[in-house]
């Protein structure tokens, strides 16, 4: 069995953000600070890990044809409860991610998963795909959500660390996002390379 | 053409699962998700009018904004006053809190989209404390009577607007107020 590689290779070798460069539009707006990419980390891990579970149960009574719109239905009813959980539970952070919490159904690392995974492999390794594929997100989030947040505004977790005049409002806008996912896709693929 | 409907029946039957599990769910939430808006709504009220203990919806004809009564012992002790000026990016939905002698009392940002890093700025208690205080007869201009926030004119602009709007409109109450 190849259970622990299943689970594994979501984390670096096939980070979906810094390797397979999927699911980077939610990347690059919630971003801006570390607190927003952890609960949009959790979100999207939550509906990873569930539609794997569902896809790969019921893999073998779904008809070819209409698989992807069997998807779509499995995605987006993990996602609306997603977000009235969320509505109900954490409304603050529901207020910061606003719009992309919805926006979570259209995420390629989902969809992708779905098809290219879960689709045709029992459902064990289907939840631990979800689960590695759901911390390497969280990973190159998180890490990109922290480095915008030193830089561009002088905290980290909302914990100020030194004066924000003279941080670099830049990081924490637009440009930033390019920046810092730039830099560490270039280090990422350095280190993969190394190993090979 | 049985193929067709062996599909459309396997979808069909997705989809009544699918909305059964959502129609719990918006069942187990809803309750808590309304309680949460109108919780941080009277929270926000409370914050910008110190000392009121119950809010109540008033109308003053001639105004568009939501104005709310706020009482103490049975005693008004001034109003909050909720609008939405258009900013750099949408609008700057704002509750600005006026005391009975019509002046500035407090006030909180309750939902923008402005610039992160500019724009956002308006949020910050430095910016906000120059309003404190003003009443319908003083010169509320940024870069002259208001500090405007650099790199963001149009943000302060926004607020600036909607305190004189918030001003105008209790004015408004005061008049046409039995």
């Amino acid at each position: 069995m190849n259970l622990w590689k299943d689970f594994n290779q979501g984390i670096i070798r096939e980070n979906p953000v810094l390797r397979l460069m999927i699911g980077l539009c939610p990347v690059l707006a919630v971003s801006n600070n570390a607190i927003n990419a952890l609960g949009m980390s959790i979100a999207v891990a939550f509906v990873l890990i569930g539609s794997n579970f569902v896809v790969a149960l019921i893999r073998k009574m779904t008809p070819d044809e209409i698989r992807i719109p069997i998807f779509i239905i499995i995605i987006s009813t993990f996602v609306t409860i997603c977000d009235y959980v969320m509505q109900a539970y954490s409304p603050a952070l529901y207020q910061a991610l606003g719009v992309f919490v919805p926006l979570i159904v259209v995420n390629c690392i989902i969809l992708g998963r779905a098809e290219a995974f879960a689709y045709k492999n029992p459902v064990l390794n289907s939840v631990l795909d979800g689960v590695g594929m759901s911390l390497g997100f969280m990973l190159a989030l998180v890490s990109i959500g922290v480095i915008r947040e030193v830089l561009g505004a002088g905290s980290v977790f909302g914990f100020p660390l030194f004066d924000e005049r003279i941080a670099a409002t830049i990081m924490i806008l637009p440009p930033g996002a390019f920046i810092t996912i730039g830099v560490l896709m270039a280090l990422v693929n350095r280190m993969e390379n190394k190993v090979l | 053409m049985g193929r067709i409907i062996k599909l459309g029946l396997t979808l069909a039957i997705f989809c009544v699962i699918s909305a059964g599990m959502l129609a719990y769910v918006f069942i187990m939430t809803v309750p808590r998700i309304e309680a949460n808006a109108k919780a941080s709504f009277e929270g926000s009220l409370r914050e910008v009018l110190p000392g009121a203990e119950s809010f109540k919806n008033v109308v003053a004809p001639g105004t568009k904004s939501e104005i709310y009564e706020g009482y103490a012992g049975g005693q008004a002790v001034g109003l909050a006053v909720k609008v939405s000026p258009r900013g750099y990016s949408g609008e700057i939905v704002m509750l600005v809190g006026v005391d009975p002698e019509f002046r500035v009392k407090g006030m909180k940002i309750l939902n923008q989209r402005e610039t992160p890093g500019l724009g956002t700025n308006v949020e910050k208690p430095k910016f906000q404390k120059q309003f404190i205080g003003k009443g319908i007869k003083d010169a509320i201009e940024p870069k002259k009577d208001i500090d405007a926030i650099t790199g963001a004119t149009i943000s302060s602009r926004a607020v600036c607007d909607g305190v004189k709007t918030v001003l105008r409109d209790s004015d408004q109450y005061r008049k046409v107020k039995p």
